[in-house]
């Protein structure tokens, strides 16, 4: 049989099979279409304006790193005039952060970009280990993803940059359209879908330049451009097993390819019909960005919710129903209304914006989100380190020490 | 007297042998069915008699389509029971009137039998409505535009024979559908004109589709699922649909086992209702139809998590209809062919390199004969 020639260009032969549509392609065709749909992308949503100074949030994994290569080359090509840099987090796990920021500066250096790299020990005085050893493997991954968001802006700002780029893709923006169906959070599907997400009192816009690119596509573009990233999954991850959604879309995949883009298209739609979501269109939206994504901090916790969270959902919904079973309505005699002070309908709760107080930054609550997990974390840090005595025995320090925590145990206890 | 000595009492009457378990509660069977009943008759509330000293009453007319499955039927029997109570009471008058359409099973999967015997059943059980029976392609008599839409829509996988009966010319174009998904799609679009069409002939404002919330759940995941994430606001949730007719969900808060729970407690409905035909377990996952994919996994999960399953049609249910004021239609499924009203995302089927006429929306695009994956 002879090979199959490219479905675009007719000329030379085939070597992909585009994974949205089943079209066989040459590699060129491929890479070519490819950043041109993420160029379309960028100019049918305005994401840029010339001169804009443009931060990539980079983690040294495969979306980044294409996100940053496909910008690169289209800021030259199409002549966007943009000053792109990357700002990369470490969040401080030793045996995962230390290599993938390797490929970052590699990366950095590939690039001709400036780097950034701004630590959770230095931001909060935690690094991830820590946190891990303070909390245990379980949960940990909200600790890193609200600290990861804050620090992007804050990196950013150090930077004095407006705009962070982030490597979500379509992938990531089905999961949370059909995760957000599953928890019933309406508001939160409709900033989820949208390619802009502007904080409402930060200046620190962030956009997803690969809103619809898939992720398979994202990896044959980083295979067939031979991209240097960092493939490992983070080391705390695995524990996090893959929630409802991820698993559903990839099945979604293999019946009909184009369903994830379907699921975007749907989840627009939807955003658009939220009630109360007046400014929350495919396009805009003014929230906390920072609070809104938490939840999907790193990529590879991304729609993976633990089943504990699905049983308390259900535990809860099932208490709801017992108690409005048992309630009893109760009805207040009709008041009178009095004149001038006319009953407004009641509105929906909206987030307002406002500033945290102790470090300042914003946020919908009087303490931010990390703030309050920091508290918690802080807690349970010993206020003064133990110190023993100079001068003492090896043998008398233990057995202090041992008296010491017996001490401790029995007033406790 | 001495009390009747029960091994397992009914948790709500005290007086008889529970015989089922429905939201950790035991109850009998006249029990449970009055829960349920009492579960859909809320959602029925707004269809009220006006008080007697109002002249010139004409009670309005509700179309129940009948699939003769489970859900359908139960509610059959529940809202014939509503309506027995208020013909009886010579007080009273009936809230409103039921027409049945009962679309010919055997004409939509060639693999079912005749259903002669159930329809027959069906009339001697509940005689008080009016019942109509249809093949599936008298969708070309009540939608006449139909013909000359799907050989627009279908392209040139489908030539259309006009000489043949209607009947072929409908098989003909089901059989030119590439995918399992676009034909599950196709199907229910042309079933949800059928039914439209008819209720507006037979003068009904209401269509009361018999979907549980299991149902209504799957069809949300899925609509979403097929790029029609627009049009839910009608096709699960209570509201207008294009086509100026009602359609309302009276089963949206019971779910399908508890629909099954009620149907072997009822004796009437035994040589009535056509059982499920069950989803193979070994079928591949990519041979599925995205319908039957979404109605296994809210089966299952369902099971575990029924609560987080019922949540799933309330929430499609808060999104507020979008304001259809001048946007065009789909010619095939009614729903927007453009954006919703506010969406500036640029998903769009010209991605795919198909630049047909924009009669038709995202999703009926996405099953068109021509497009295989």
């Amino acid at each position: 049989m002879a090979p199959t020639t490219c479905f675009n260009c007719k000329e030379a032969r085939a070597v992909i099979i585009r994974p949205k549509n089943r079209h066989k392609l040459c590699r060129a065709c491929f890479l070519q279409i490819f950043e041109t749909e993420v160029h379309e992308t960028i100019t049918t949503s305005n994401l840029f304006y010339p001169g804009e100074r443009v931060a990539i949030g980079a983690s040294g994994g495969k979306d980044s790193t294409v996100l940053a290569a496909v910008l690169k080359t289209l800021n030259e090509r199409y002549g966007y005039g943009l000053d792109l840099c990357l700002l990369s987090i470490d969040e401080g796990i030793r045996g995962y952060r230390d290599d993938s920021l390797e490929t970052v500066k590699r990366n950095a250096e590939q690039y001709d970009m400036p780097l950034m790299i701004v630590g959770y020990g230095e931001l909060y005085g935690w690094t991830m280990d820590q946190v891990v050893e303070q909390i245990g493997k379980k949960g940990n991954c909200t600790y890193c993803g609200v600290f990861r968001r804050q620090a992007l802006d804050r990196g950013a700002a150090r930077l004095d940059i407006k705009h962070v780029v982030t490597g979500h893709n379509a992938d990531d923006v089905a999961e949370t359209v059909m995760m957000n169906l599953l928890r019933g959070d309406l508001p939160r599907l409709s900033r989820g879908t949208s390619i802009v997400t502007a904080s409402g009192a930060s200046e620190i816009k962030r956009s997803k330049p690969l809103k619809y690119a898939y992720e398979k596509e994202i990896v044959l573009y980083a295979h067939h451009r031979q991209l240097d990233y960092f493939s490992t999954e983070c080391i705390y991850s695995p524990e996090a097993f893959r929630g409802s959604a991820r698993t559903l879309i990839k099945d979604l995949e293999k019946i009909r390819p184009s369903s994830i883009l379907d699921i975007v298209k749907s989840g627009e739609d939807m955003a658009a019909l939220v009630p109360q979501g007046g400014n929350a269109n495919g396009k805009t939206c003014r929230s906390n960005a920072a609070e809104d994504e938490s939840a999907g901090g790193c990529g590879s916790q991304n729609g993976r919710t633990s089943g504990g969270e699905m049983a308390a959902m259900e535990t809860q919904l099932a208490e709801n129903e017992a108690a409005e079973s048992m309630e009893t309505e109760i009805r207040l005699p009709a008041q009178q209304p009095k004149p001038g002070n006319s009953r407004t309908p009641k509105q929906i709760k909206k987030q307002t914006m406002g500033h945290c107080e102790r470090c300042g930054y914003i946020s919908s609550q009087r303490v931010c989100k990390a703030c309050t997990l920091l508290d918690g974390l802080n807690r349970n840090r010993p206020k003064t380190a133990i110190e023993v005595g100079a001068g003492m025995d090896d043998e008398e320090i233990s057995s202090t020490l041992m008296r010491q925590m017996e001490h401790t145990q029995l007033t406790n206890s | 007297m001495p009390a009747k000595e029960l091994t397992r009492p009914c948790m709500d009457c005290k007086d008889a042998e529970a015989v089922l378990t429905t939201r950790k509660r035991s109850l009998c069977s006249h029990c449970f069915k009055l829960f349920i009943a009492h579960k859909t008759f809320r959602r029925m509330d707004h269809h009220k008699a006006p008080p007697k000293k109002q002249k010139d009453y004409v009670p309005s007319k509700l179309l129940l389509p009948l699939s003769l499955g489970v859900s359908s039927s139960v509610l059959l029997h529940i809202l014939d029971g509503q309506l027995q109570r208020q013909i009886a009471n010579i007080h009273g008058r009936v809230a409103y009137q039921l027409h049945v359409l009962v679309i010919e099973p055997s004409t939509i999967s060639p693999g079912n039998l005749s259903y002669d015997s159930n329809f027959e059943e069906l009339q001697r059980k509940f005689p008080t409505h009016a019942f109509t029976r249809l093949p599936f392609h008298s969708v070309f008599e009540y939608v006449p535009e139909m013909k000359d839409l799907i050989n627009e829509y279908a392209g040139t996988q489908f030539a259309d024979d006009s000489s043949r009966s209607d009947k072929d010319r409908l098989a003909a174009f089901r059989a030119c559908v590439a995918t399992a998904t676009s034909k599950d799609d196709l199907d229910n679009v042309l079933l949800t004109r059928l039914v439209v069409a008819f209720a507006k002939q037979a003068g009904c404002e209401t269509i009361l589709w018999g979907d549980s919330d299991t149902r209504l759940a799957a069809k949300t995941l899925a609509g979403a699922a097929k790029g029609r994430g627009a049009s839910l606001t009608w096709q699960v949730s209570d509201g207008m649909s294009p086509w100026g007719v009602q359609f309302e969900f009276p089963l949206r808060d019971i779910n399908k086992p508890e629909l099954h729970q009620f149907a072997s407690v009822c004796s009437e409905l035994a040589n009535i209702v056509v059982p499920d035909q069950p989803i193979s377990e070994n079928t591949l996952t990519k041979n599925l139809s995205i319908d039957e994919l979404m109605m296994r996994y809210v089966e299952t999960q369902g099971a575990k998590y029924p609560g987080v399953i019922a949540n799933v049609s309330r929430t499609a249910n808060k999104l507020q209809p979008a304001g259809s004021d001048d946007c065009a239609e789909c010619a095939l499924c009614g729903s927007l062919v453009s954006n919703v009203k506010g969406n500036t995302g640029i998903t769009v089927s010209s991605q795919f390199g198909e630049s047909q006429g924009s009669r038709f929306c995202y999703g009926c695009s996405r099953s068109r004969p021509e497009v295989r994956s």
